[in-house]
C-alpha cells in the first residue's frame, strides 16, 4: 500500500528528497492550474503522515483555497499495471481529463521508479469524462456531495492510418480474415488482398455489381468465400491461396432481386442473405459435388456453359419472408438465430431453425445495416437519418432503443461492432466520415477517420486491430487500431 | 291579566288582544277576569247590564272581524249609549247594508200615515227609523210579523190580479183594492196637472198610491248620494280613544300591584333562557350590520346599443372643416402662391376637380383683405356637406389577426415527410429535365438535355446505366405495373421505350419476350403514328420500340396497368394528345378537337378518367362514355403541371405563375385551395402514393413539401398543412427545380434540376 511505502520512506529518512521531488515534479503542474496545487499540498500532507494527513485533507476540500469547486474523487482501474491506492482525493471541479491524467501519472510515478507516461481516460459511471469534471456531474446529475468514483482506463490511441487500397470501382463491401482481405466492387469483381494492400486475385463471374461478400472458412489453404450480388445471385468460390487459383463451386439462385447482404453462421456450414425482393433465404456453405449438376444441366441445357463456368446451381435451404421491403442487412446473432433489417423500418429477429419471426424491432426510419456484438449482446444499426441505434435484440418489448449515437451528417450505411471490446465500434456514413465509437460516450466518437473522398459503403473491424472501410471513392482505407484488450475497458 | 297595573297607553292594544283570545274560551278560567272587565266596563257604561260579556269584549274591537249577528246586536246596543268610534264604524257597516231596504222602509212609512193600520213601533221619521233601525231590522227579519196591514204573506202580488181584493186584514177581512177607473189619459192628465205625480208611488201591497213627503225625499236623496240617512249625523267626528294615549298621573284602577308583578316571570325567563342557548348554539346569528355604503346602479348597464334609445350613443360627429392653411393666408408664403400657369391650370379645371378652391391671393396688409366673395357659397356647400354626410356608422370589423389564421397542426406531428437532403445523383452534364422512380423504389430514371438518360440505384446514388439518345429528353415515365420493366421517354418527336434491364433478370426477359411476341395485324390499321421496334446497337442499349409523331413530343404518361400510354404534341393542331396501347401497337387520337393548348395528360389512378390540362382548365374526360365529365377553373394563368392523388379524387396543378392549385373533385371545379408559396413558376408537382404528402418545385430552387391529408369522410376537407421547404439545388439560367417526384415507399422526395443533379430529400 502507499501509505506503508510513504511510512518507510518516511522512516529512511528519505523523506525530503521524495517531498522535494514531488514539489518539484509538480510545479509544472501547478503553473497550469490551481487543479495541481491542490493535489501538492494534499499529497506533502499525505506524505507527512497516514491517518492525520487524510483528515487534514477533508479539511482542506472542505475549505478550498480559492473560489474553486472541489469535488471528492476515488480513482479505480481493472488494469492491474495501473493500480492506485483506494483513497478518495479533492479535485478541482474545473479539472478536464488532461489534468486528471496528470495527476493520475503522477501518483504512479510515485508508486513505480519505472513508470512509463500514459494518457488516461476516465470513466464515471461508465460514460467517458469529456468535459469538465464539475460540468459533467452536472449534466450527468450526480451529485457533487459523494464521493466520485472516477475509472481511469489508457487512452486508446488514435488509429493509424496504414494502406490505401485502389480498385476500380466503388467497394461496396469488405471483410478481412488473418491475412487477407476480401472486397466487393461495384466492377462486378470480388478482390483478395493481402493485408499490406497487394491484390491477389480477382474474383469475376458476377454480371452485376457485388453488393457483399464473406469469408466463410480456411481449411489449409483452401479458403470458401462467398459474393452476393445485384445478379440475384450468390457465388460460392474455393480459393487456394497457395496455389492462388480461384474456383467457382456454387451458383446460389433463387432470389428474385438483388442480394444486398450476406452473413455466415457461426458454425460456418449455413449462410443467409437478404435480398430486395424481402426475402431473406438460408443457404448451406458445404460443397458438394455431383447431384444438382445432372438435372441443372437437363433443365437448362442453354445455359449450361454459363451455369459451368459459375459452378453449380444451388438452392435455398429456407426461405423467410416477412419484410415488406428490401432487406437490407442480415446477420447471425446466435447460432439458429437471424437478424435482419429492412427498409420497411423494422429490425426482425428469426428463429433459422424453424423459420418464424421471434420479435420485431420497430424503428422510424429504413435500416441500412446492422450489427451484433457477441461480447456485449446489442444490436447496432445504421438507418437513413444520422443516427446509430444500439437494441436489445432480447428485450420483449420491440420498440425500444438503448442509446443512439449521433454524430454523423449522413446516412449511417455501415456499423461494425469491434471484435474485441465490447463497447467499440465504428461506423461508416455518406458524410465521408468513419467513426470510431465507444457507446460509454455517445455524444461523441472517439475518432473521425477523415480520409474518405466519397460516400463510405462498407467497414469491417478484423480481430488483429484493422480498421477498414470502403467507399464510393474507388478506395479502401485500413487504420491500424491498437485495441485495448477486450478485459480492459470491461 | 294586570290591566290596573299597566299603563294606560298600554293597556288598550294588551286588553283588546287579551279580549280576543279569551272571547272563545267560556270556561272557568275566563270567569274571574270577565269580572274585571265588567267593573271596568260598567264605569262608563250607561245602563244595559244585561247584555252579555262577549258584547262587551266586541265593543273593545277595534275592526269589526266578528261578524256575527248576535254580536252585532250588542254593539249597536252599546254605540247606543257611548257614540264611541269603534260602534260608529259598525253602524256604517249596518246602513250600507241596509241601502238595499230603503223602499220597503219608505213604502212602511207611506202605509202608516195613509194606511188605516198603524204601526205603533215604527217611527215616522226616518231619522227615528235609523235609530230604532235594530228593532225594525229584527221585525223586518222575522217574516210573519213583515207586514201587519195585510196578511197574504210575501208572495208575488200579481196572484190577486184577477181579485176584487188585494188581501186579508188582521181580522181576516178582504182588502179591496181601490177602485181603479184611471186609464191612459187619466194617467197621461194626473202627470201633466199633478204637480205631485213624481212623489207619488203605488203601494204593492195595498195597491193604494202614496205620495212621499219632503223627509222622505231628502232621505231617498241622501241614500242616493251614498250619505248617511240620518242628515244630522256626523261620520267625521273627531275620535276619542278608549284609553288615551296619554300618561295618566293615575292608574286606571285603584288596586294595589299584584306580587306577580313583582317577580320575574318565570315564563319570560324560559322564553329568554331558550334565545340564549339558541344563540349559544348559533340557531339564531347576530343580524348583519347593514352596509351603508351607497350603491349606485348603472341604469344603462342592461341596455341594448341597438335599441331605439341607445341609439342616441352613436353618435356620429359632423364633418369636420379642414383648417385653413398657409393657403388661405392673407399673406402666403411665396410657394403657395400659383405661378401663371398653374393659375391657368386651375382657371381650366372643372370647379369640382380643382385641389383648392380659390385662389391664394397676396396682400399686402390685412386691412387690404376684401370681405370674402364666395362666403354665402361656401356656407352652402358646409351646410351640404352636414346634410348629405353619411348617417350611417362604418361597422369596423373588430378581429384579432391571430384568429385569422388557421388553426393547423405543426408540422412536427405531421412527419415523416422529407427534411434533409441525403444523396446526391452527380453524372449529368446538362439539366435533368425528368425524373421517373421504379415501381419497386430502387431505381430511379432521368431524362436529360445532354441527350441521354440516365439509370440510378437510389439507395446509394449510383448511375447504373446510361443510354444516349438523338434529343433532348423532356419527359421520361417508368412504367407503373411491377410486372413490366419499361420506361417511357419522349426524344423529340418520339416515344421510346426503354427496357433498363435492371431489378429482377427473369421480370426484364419477360417483358422483352413480351414486346418481341407481337404480331402485326393483317391489315394495318391507318395510324397517327408510326410504330417501330428497335434493332442492333439501339436494342442492345436497351431501346424496345420507338414510337414516331409527327411533331415534338412533350409529355409521356402511363396508364395505371402499364399497357395504355399518353402522349402531349403540343403543336400537333387537333391531334395534341394521343394514346398508345403497347400490347398492341396501336395509338389513336381521342379528341376530335382540341380547345387551347394542352400542357399535360393524366390517366385517372382507378377509374376511366383521363386528364387534360391546357392553359388554364383541366378537362376531365370519362373515357368509357366518350365525354367530358368536368371542367376545372385552374385559376391561373398557364398551367405547368398536374398531379393526382392516389385516391382519384383531388388534383393538384402547379402554374407558372407561382401557384398550385388543389382541386377537390367532389367539391367543385374551382380549386379548393390555392397555394401562393413559390416565388417562381412552379415546374412540377407530385403527389405520394402512400403518405399524405405532395410536393411542388419551382424556379426559385426550392422544393415545397406539404402535408395533404384527404379523409375517406366525405364530410372533412382535405387538412393542406406547408411542412417543409427543401432547397438546395442551384438556379441556373434561371432555372431552379424542374422535376420532382416521390419514392413509392419511403418519404422520400427526388428531385431534379437545372444544376445537373438529382437530389434525393430524406
Amino acid at each position: 500500500m502507499f501509505s506503508a511505502t510513504a511510512t518507510a520512506v518516511f522512516g529512511d529518512c528519505a523523506f525530503g528528497s521524495l517531498g522535494q521531488w514531488l514539489a518539484e515534479g509538480l510545479i509544472g503542474l501547478a503553473r497550469r492550474s490551481t487543479v495541481v496545487a491542490v493535489t501538492v499540498t494534499w499529497c506533502w500532507r499525505f506524505c507527512d503522515s497516514t491517518e492525520a494527513g487524510r483528515q487534514c485533507a477533508g479539511a482542506d476540500s472542505a475549505a478550498p483555497p480559492s473560489n474553486m469547486a472541489q469535488v471528492q474523487a476515488r480513482f479505480y482501474t481493472e488494469d492491474r499495471r495501473y493500480e492506485l491506492d483506494d483513497i478518495p482525493f479533492s479535485v478541482p471541479a474545473s479539472s478536464e481529463v488532461d489534468d486528471l491524467s496528470k495527476v493520475i501519472n503522477k501518483l504512479l510515478d510515485a508508486k513505480h521508479a519505472n513508470h512509463k507516461h500514459t494518457d488516461f481516460d476516465f470513466l464515471i459511471k461508465d460514460q467517458f469524462l469529456r468535459l469538465a469534471l464539475g460540468k459533467h456531474m452536472e449534466v450527468e446529475n450526480i451529485s457533487t456531495e459523494e464521493v466520485v468514483e472516477i475509472e481511469y482506463v489508457e487512452r486508446y490511441s488514435a488509429p493509424q492510418p496504414e494502406e490505401c487500397l485502389f480498385h476500380d470501382d466503388w467497394v461496396s463491401a469488405v471483410e478481412a480474415q488473418g491475412e487477407w482481405i476480401l472486397t466487393g466492387s461495384y466492377d462486378k469483381i470480388a478482390h483478395i488482398w493481402t493485408l499490406d494492400g497487394r491484390p491477389l486475385m480477382a474474383l469475376s463471374g458476377h454480371t452485376e455489381v457485388v453488393k457483399d461478400i464473406a469469408w466463410i472458412r480456411k481449411v489449409g489453404s483452401c479458403n470458401l468465400l462467398l459474393s452476393a450480388s445485384q445478379d440475384q445471385s450468390v457465388i460460392l468460390w474455393e480459393w487456394n491461396s497457395e496455389k492462388n487459383k480461384v474456383k467457382a463451386l456454387h451458383c446460389c439462385r433463387g432470389h428474385a432481386a438483388s442480394v444486398e447482404s450476406i452473413a455466415v453462421d457461426n458454425t460456418k456450414t449455413k449462410f443467409c442473405s437478404g435480398s430486395w425482393d424481402k426475402m431473406i433465404k438460408i443457404w448451406s456453405t458445404v460443397p458438394n459435388e455431383d447431384e444438382e449438376m445432372a438435372e441443372e444441366s437437363e433443365s437448362r441445357p442453354r445455359k449450361k456453359q454459363k451455369t459451368e463456368q459459375l459452378g453449380l446451381t444451388r438452392t435455398p435451404m429456407m426461405t423467410l419472408s416477412g419484410h415488406n421491403e428490401a432487406v437490407s442487412s442480415v446477420l447471425w446473432s446466435d447460432t439458429e438465430e437471424l437478424c435482419s433489417a429492412s427498409w420497411d423500418h423494422t429490425i426482425k429477429i428469426w428463429d433459422a431453425e424453424t423459420g418464424a419471426q421471434k420479435c420485431t424491432l420497430s424503428g422510424s426510419k429504413v435500416f441500412n445495416c446492422i450489427t451484433y456484438s457477441p461480447l456485449c449482446k446489442r444490436l447496432a444499426s445504421g438507418s437513413t437519418d444520422r443516427h446509430i441505434r444500439l437494441w436489445d435484440p432480447r428485450s420483449k418489448d420491440g420498440s425500444l432503443v438503448l442509446l443512439s449515437l449521433t454524430s454523423h451528417n449522413g446516412w449511417v450505411t455501415a456499423v461494425k461492432w469491434s471484435p474485441t471490446h465490447e463497447n467499440q465500434l465504428i461506423s461508416g456514413s455518406f458524410d465521408k466520415l468513419v467513426k470510431l465509437w465507444d457507446v460509454r460516450s455517445c455524444k461523441a466518437p472517439l475518432y473521425d477517420m477523415n480520409a474518405h473522398e466519397d460516400r463510405v459503403l462498407c467497414v469491417d473491424w478484423t480481430e488483429n486491430g484493422l480498421l477498414l472501410s470502403g467507399g464510393a471513392d474507388n478506395k479502401l482505407f485500413s487504420f491500424r487500431y491498437l485495441t485495448p484488450t477486450s478485459g480492459d475497458g470491461a | 291579566m294586570a290591566a290596573e297595573s299597566m299603563s294606560p297607553a298600554a293597556d288598550s292594544s294588551s286588553s283588546s288582544s287579551a279580549g280576543g283570545k279569551k272571547r272563545p274560551l267560556p270556561g272557568l278560567g275566563g270567569e274571574e277576569q270577565l269580572s274585571i272587565f265588567e267593573n271596568a266596563v260598567t264605569a262608563k257604561d250607561t245602563g244595559d247590564l244585561t247584555d252579555s260579556d262577549e258584547s262587551l269584549f266586541s265593543g273593545l274591537e277595534d275592526s269589526g272581524s266578528d261578524s256575527s249577528d248576535g254580536d252585532d246586536d250588542g254593539v249597536e246596543e252599546v254605540g247606543e249609549g257611548d257614540d264611541d268610534s269603534g260602534v260608529e264604524e259598525k253602524n256604517m257597516k249596518k246602513f250600507s247594508k241596509r241601502d238595499v231596504k230603503i223602499s220597503e222602509v219608505a213604502r212602511k212609512e207611506e202605509g202608516e200615515s195613509k194606511g188605516k193600520l198603524a204601526k205603533p213601533d215604527s217611527s215616522v221619521r226616518p231619522e227615528q227609523t235609523v235609530l230604532t233601525a235594530p228593532v225594525d231590522e229584527h221585525e223586518e227579519d222575522t217574516s210573519d210579523e213583515e207586514d201587519i196591514r195585510n196578511t197574504v204573506g210575501n208572495i208575488p202580488m200579481e196572484w190577486y190580479k184577477d181579485y176584487p181584493h188585494i188581501g186579508y186584514d188582521l181580522d181576516g177581512k178582504k182588502i179591496y183594492k181601490p177602485i181603479r177607473n184611471k186609464d191612459e189619459l187619466d194617467e197621461f192628465l194626473d202627470k201633466m196637472e199633478n204637480p205631485d205625480y213624481w212623489r207619488t208611488i203605488p203601494d204593492k201591497m195595498t195597491g193604494t198610491e202614496i205620495r212621499l213627503s219632503d223627509e222622505q225625499i231628502d232621505l231617498i236623496h241622501r241614500i242616493q248620494k251614498g250619505l248617511y240617512g240620518d242628515a244630522k249625523f256626523n261620520p267625521h267626528e273627531p275620535s276619542i280613544d278608549f284609553f288615551t294615549h296619554e300618561t295618566m298621573i293615575h292608574p286606571v284602577t285603584n288596586h294595589p300591584a299584584h306580587k306577580r308583578s313583582f317577580i320575574p316571570s318565570l315564563i319570560e325567563k324560559e322564553k329568554v333562557s331558550k334565545l340564549v342557548n339558541a344563540i349559544k348554539m348559533g340557531w339564531i346569528k347576530p343580524r348583519k350590520p347593514r352596509d351603508d355604503t351607497a350603491h349606485y346602479y348603472d341604469l344603462w348597464a342592461q341596455e341594448d346599443p341597438n335599441a331605439i334609445l341607445g341609439r342616441h350613443k352613436m353618435h356620429i360627429p359632423a364633418p369636420k372643416l379642414k383648417l385653413p392653411g398657409h393657403e388661405e393666408s392673407y399673406n402666403p408664403p411665396p410657394e403657395y402662391l400659383l405661378t401663371e400657369e398653374e393659375r391657368l391650370a386651375w382657371e381650366q379645371q372643372e370647379p369640382e376637380e380643382r385641389k383648392l378652391n380659390f385662389l391664394p391671393q397676396k396682400f399686402t396688409s390685412l386691412r387690404a383683405v376684401p370681405a370674402f366673395s364666395r362666403f354665402i357659397h361656401e356656407r352652402f356647400e358646409r351646410c351640404l356637406d352636414l346634410y348629405l354626410c353619411p348617417r350611417q356608422r362604418k361597422m369596423r370589423v373588430n378581429v384579432d389577426p391571430e384568429d385569422l389564421i388557421p388553426n393547423l397542426p405543426k408540422p412536427k406531428d405531421l412527419q415523416p415527410f422529407p427534411t434533409t437532403q441525403a444523396l446526391v445523383y452527380k453524372g449529368h452534364t446538362n439539366l435533368v429535365r425528368c425524373i421517373s422512380v421504379s415501381p419497386s423504389g430502387q431505381w430511379l430514371a432521368s431524362g436529360s438535355d445532354d441527350c441521354t438518360i440516365r439509370f440510378w440505384e437510389v439507395s446509394t446514388g449510383r448511375c447504373m446505366r446510361t443510354i444516349e439518345v438523338e434529343g433532348i429528353v423532356r419527359s421520361i415515365a417508368w412504367n407503373p405495373n411491377p410486372v413490366h420493366c419499361l420506361v417511357a421517354l419522349t426524344v423529340d418527336q418520339s416515344v421510346i421505350i426503354v427496357n433498363p434491364c435492371l431489378g429482377d433478370k427473369l421480370l426484364y426477359n419477360a417483358t422483352d419476350q413480351l414486346i418481341a411476341s407481337f404480331e402485326k395485324a393483317e391489315e394495318e390499321p391507318v395510324q397517327p403514328v408510326e410504330w417501330t421496334a428497335a434493332e442492333g446497337d439501339s436494342f442492345d442499349k436497351g431501346l424496345r420500340l420507338i414510337i414516331k409523331h409527327n411533331k415534338m413530343v412533350k409529355q409521356v404518361t402511363w396508364h395505371g396497368k402499364g399497357d395504355y400510354l399518353a402522349t402531349v404534341i403540343p403543336d400537333n393542331g387537333n391531334a395534341q394528345v394521343l394514346i398508345h396501347q403497347l400490347s398492341k401497337r396501336r395509338s389513336q387520337n381521342p379528341f376530335r378537337k382540341n380547345k387551347g393548348m394542352v400542357q399535360c395528360v393524366l390517366f385517372h389512378p382507378i377509374r376511366p378518367y383521363f386528364f387534360v390540362a391546357t392553359q388554364r382548365y383541366v378537362r376531365v374526360y370519362n373515357l368509357l362514355k366518350q365525354e367530358l365529365t368536368k371542367k376545372l377553373m385552374a385559376n391561373c394563368k398557364w398551367v405547368s403541371s398536374m398531379a393526382i392523388h392516389p385516391g382519384g379524387d383531388n388534383v393538384i396543378c402547379g402554374s407558372y405563375d407561382s401557384r398550385l392549385a388543389w382541386f377537390d373533385l367532389d367539391l367543385s371545379t374551382k380549386p379548393y385551395k390555392m397555394l401562393r408559396h413559390h416565388k417562381k413558376a412552379i415546374r412540377g408537382v407530385a403527389f405520394h402514393k402512400h403518405y399524405p404528402l405532395f410536393a411542388s418545385a419551382s424556379d426559385d430552387g426550392t422544393v415545397i413539401v406539404c402535408h395533404g391529408m384527404v379523409y375517406s369522410d366525405l364530410l372533412q376537407n382535405p387538412l393542406i398543412v406547408p411542412v417543409k421547404l427543401l432547397r438546395g439545388h442551384e438556379i441556373s439560367r434561371d432555372l431552379g427545380v424542374l422535376d420532382v417526384t416521390f419514392h413509392p415507399t419511403q418519404p422520400w422526395l427526388f428531385s431534379s434540376g437545372a444544376d445537373c443533379t438529382i437530389r434525393l430529400f430524406t
